[in-house]
């Protein structure tokens, strides 16, 4: 089956592995910046908040080129769509839509709560699938470690909680 | 330097549109046991990204010379419970917070919702910060890294 973006068949997970490691190498290499992106999120919150953990150095100093960063990964997003039977808005969620089947205004709720787990979730976890999953486990970082086990943990639960046991999927219907 | 950080983010978007790390069901495909395409895609990158590191951090300097700075990410209580709240609002979601910009440029609606909440509670995060600093060992908040 393929991706909701135009039935696409995806990428090989080799080559988009690959991908993603000479972007993480790059950015260190040529610009001297540890790979993250959750940390975008309070570049972003600084820019409306200014309470003093918004205003501290680290995110000044890290503004200039996290907030391009998180620029780049929307248009990557548009240029993907562009590229592959054009760029039009859509409320597709596949999978769901045909288990869990919210409209639209349900679908915004869902995706707004899931969205505060991933903000708060995040920052106190001091990272995401990208600083902690792909960088800090590559660095072989203690801390990132134990982080991708915990949300990869926390992932399945819910997971395996939404589609085995409130809207069971899979068991004979 | 602003254009090349445009760039990379926009490679590496197009890359996560088109591996499924932004779409649903392969998230949900990988939370399910039902579909390796995710953990290909992380544990090659994995895999390749560690050697690429170590090179880079014994040679010591970046290629245009500077110093290697990687700073390290401190071990915390919060490292454990927001590592269990980030993944629930991953399986919620079917993003992490990079597919969740990639999914806006797509011209996913619902990705927007995603975001706000994200921002939500990224604000909150930081609102209750030195509530949270003792009951998880959090450092100062002139300290608290933000990588």
């Amino acid at each position: 089956m393929g991706l909701i973006l135009h039935d696409l068949t995806p990428l090989h997970w080799a080559v988009s592995g690959a991908a993603l490691a000479a972007i993480t190498l790059a950015l260190l290499f040529i610009t001297n910046r540890r790979l993250g992106i959750s940390g975008g999120l309070e570049d972003l919150c600084s820019l409306a908040l200014s309470n003093a953990y918004f205003q501290r150095g680290a995110v000044r100093s890290g503004r200039p080129w996290r907030l391009p960063f998180l620029a780049g990964l929307v248009l990557g997003g548009f240029v993907s769509a562009a590229l592959s039977g054009g760029w039009a808005p859509t409320w597709s969620l596949g999978l769901f839509d045909s288990v869990v089947g919210l409209g639209h205004a349900g679908k915004l709720l869902w995706m707004f709560v899931g969205g505060l787990f991933i903000g708060f979730g995040t920052r106190l976890a001091n990272g995401c699938t990208s600083g902690h999953g792909i960088f800090g486990t590559s660095n072989l970082e203690w801390s990132s470690m134990v982080s991708t086990a915990c949300f990869m943990g926390g992932g399945l639960l819910t997971t395996q909680v939404i589609y085995r046991v409130a809207f069971a999927v899979g068991g004979g219907s | 330097m602003t254009a090349l950080y445009v760039a990379f983010g926009a490679v590496f978007g197009f890359v996560l549109s088109r591996s499924g790390a932004t779409d649903y069901g392969f998230v949900q495909g990988m939370f399910l046991f039902e579909r390796f395409q995710m953990y290909g895609t992380i544990g090659t990158a994995i895999v390749l990204t560690a050697p690429g590191l170590w090179w880079i951090r014994r040679r010591g300097r970046t290629a245009l010379g500077a110093p290697v700075h990687v700073e390290l990410k401190p071990m915390t209580r919060g490292t454990i419970v927001g590592g269990l709240l980030f993944g629930v609002g991953w399986s919620i979601t079917g993003m992490c917070p990079g597919p969740i910009l990639v999914n806006i440029g797509e011209g996913k609606v619902y990705a927007v919702a995603a975001l706000a909440g994200a921002l939500v509670g990224a604000g909150l995060f930081g609102s209750v910060y030195p509530r949270l600093q003792s009951l998880f060992h959090l450092p100062p908040i002139a300290r608290a890294s933000q990588c």
